[in-house]
């Protein structure tokens, strides 16, 4: 063999198995998802009847769906917020502020990435339990009677019941990859912040935030991400999308209605409305988020 | 250069610090305290809970310390009864077979693209780094057809499948940004030496990577072991539930069968082999953490 022909097969003895295997397992089911959605399927073999966008027009008709999407960006603009301010102030605190036994708080606070969204959801629905749980119990000290509220029960308290665990499970991660925007930021722009006397607050704002802003970026987007796409395992787990529909997020939707229901078609056009709001999310937000990023050489 | 970095990020040093009030200091080591109780007390009540006995759960004192004698037999009874060692088992032969698996077809993929520019070599890392961004929840109704075809539903194989496919995009792209880092001296060294483009690959360069097939590694692991809504829609015999799929399903029993203290002793035997990983790993799933997220 001539070493052109020797490369050429090197080169595709170490590209094809990985890539039929991504075509397979990923790209195919992605399509064939679309391409479910545009017809009435109970998934047996037989009965697949196109029918165009109808799976869409009844989607939009749908009162749980409206639920859904609203709870789903609920989940997405709480933990925004709730993860990125304890993130950056656990980032700050851990590298900036010489607090004794900073990379202890570090490795704690990690310690919910690394546990399964499962265990997470059956214990947070223990935590909230009105009798066994610790919370009605804690709160019960500072009332004359006994707190009794079903925090995951009822519908005011259960989409917020929902947040908390969802951002408890989410800080460590970000937190991990803001300390390593910060710790990248080179010392002298600090030693020269100081010569000029400015406050811990002033520099936070004029050189920690502009130069950590892309990892901020990032750090939006992918929460935005895998909300949209993961939020339902802990729903599923904590509530299944009750009380009466009540916390019914798009995924939860999307596996009841295939996977309980038997409504594939229907189910399908779920995810194809999940996809679309996740790219609209996304690119609305590059938008938005698009500030002068700061490259230092 | 990104390895410098990394390792000198978390060792935890402290760059300088700037004097501040002690006010706000001391609120701020307040905060992180109380989250350090947000994050320890749940595990801790779990563990507690896993001791205790029905009736203890009953009345009504959460807080309270379990009884003793200390019910260490839930461990013993979810262990047998509820098959928690099959599922056990069934999680790391998926976990290990997938994380394997994965991690040398990602890792052939990426020294090609990260070495070997092909005509669409660009497009092709394109394809593999836009799969991140897609979600994958809407291919789970034709995963399922697809594996029912194939006769993978309802075995563990079926999941090993799954799992290596979506570990693949984390790994390519990780890892052609490490390859991407190697001098090309070593190679073209090795090929003076005579060595063929595998021999080569497996012999020098596999072992010079070792630390970014490490992150990548425990990073795809981790999720693999954590890994619930595949596991539940693709396996419905008990004999081969996976550890976060049989929680599951005990947890939707507790209706009928209320026996909390060995769902709790369930719930911390899961966590086990993932706190010992994370406690012996620490730097590294640091370091996948930052890899992934760099863009």
């Amino acid at each position: 063999m001539s070493q052109r022909a020797k490369r050429k097969f090197f080169i595709a003895a170490f590209i094809i198995p990985t890539l039929v295997f991504f075509c397979v397992f990923t790209l195919y089911p992605i399509f064939r998802g679309i391409y479910i959605s545009f017809f009435d399927w109970s998934g047996s073999a037989k009965n697949m009847d196109f029918i165009g966008l109808d799976n869409f027009h009844e989607l939009l008709k749908d009162p749980i769906i409206w639920t859904a999407i609203k709870n789903d960006y609920f989940l997405v603009v709480g933990k925004v917020i709730g993860i990125l301010l304890l993130a950056t102030l656990f980032a700050i605190a851990i590298t900036r502020l010489n607090i004794r036994g900073s990379s202890f708080y570090r490795v704690i606070f990690f310690i919910p990435n690394i546990i399964s969204v499962v265990v997470i959801g059956v214990l947070w629905r223990y935590v909230y339990n009105p009798n066994m749980g610790f919370i009605n119990s804690f709160l019960s000290l500072f009332k004359s009677e006994q707190v009794q509220t079903a925090w995951l029960g009822q519908e005011n308290t259960a989409m917020w019941s929902l947040l908390w665990p969802s951002i408890w499970a989410g800080i460590g991660f970000y937190m991990i990859l803001l300390i390593a925007a910060i710790l990248s930021i080179p010392s002298e722009l600090y030693e020269a912040a100081d010569l000029d006397g400015a406050s811990q607050g002033r520099q936070f704002w004029s050189v920690t935030l502009p130069l950590i802003w892309e990892q901020m970026k990032v750090s939006i987007l992918h929460i935005v991400m895998t909300t949209l796409n993961g939020s339902f395992i802990i729903v599923w787990i904590m509530t299944e999308g009750g009380p009466d529909n009540a916390t019914q997020v798009m995924g939860s939707y999307l596996y009841q209605m295939g996977f309980r229901q038997y409504h594939m078609g229907y189910a399908a056009a779920i995810g194809v409305l999940i996809l679309i709001l996740s790219f609209i999310t996304t690119i609305v937000l590059q938008r938005l988020l698009r500030r002068e990023t700061i490259e230092l050489a | 250069m990104k390895q410098v970095l990394l390792s000198k990020t978390f060792r935890g040093d402290q760059v300088s610090a700037t004097k501040q009030h002690p006010f706000y200091k001391m609120l701020t080591v307040l905060v992180l305290v109380l989250w350090t109780v947000a994050v320890l007390y749940p595990l801790i009540w779990t563990l507690l809970g896993a001791l205790k006995d029905n009736q203890q759960f009953m009345l009504g004192k959460p807080w309270a310390l379990p009884k003793f004698p200390l019910l260490w037999s839930n461990f013993t009874y979810v262990w047998e009864t509820y098959g928690f060692g099959s599922y056990f088992l069934n999680s790391t032969i998926v976990t290990g077979a997938s994380t394997l698996i994965s991690l040398l077809l990602a890792s052939t993929s990426a020294y090609i693209l990260a070495r070997f520019a092909f005509k669409g070599s660009g497009a092709l890392y394109n394809l593999y780094l836009s799969a991140m961004m897609i979600p994958m929840i809407l291919g789970l109704i034709p995963l399922f057809f697809l594996l029912n075809d194939l006769h993978l539903i309802n075995k563990l194989f079926g999941l090993i499948v799954v799992y290596t496919a979506s570990a693949l995009p984390f790994g390519i792209f990780v890892l052609v940004g490490f390859f991407k880092t190697l001098p090309k001296e070593l190679e073209e060294a090795a090929s003076i030496d005579g060595a063929g483009y595998s021999r080569t690959y497996f012999t020098v360069m596999l072992p010079l990577a070792k630390s970014g097939l490490v992150s990548v590694g425990i990073m795809n692991a981790l999720n693999i072991w954590n890994e619930y809504i595949m596991g539940t829609v693709f396996i419905n015999d008990p004999s081969q539930y996976t550890l976060p799929v049989g929680i599951a399903i005990m947890q939707s029993e507790m209706q009928y069968r209320t026996e909390w203290g060995p769902l709790f002793a369930g719930l911390l035997l899961s966590m086990i082999p993932v706190i010992i990983i994370y406690v012996v790993f620490q730097r590294q799933i640091a370091e996948g953490v930052t890899a992934g997220a760099v863009k």
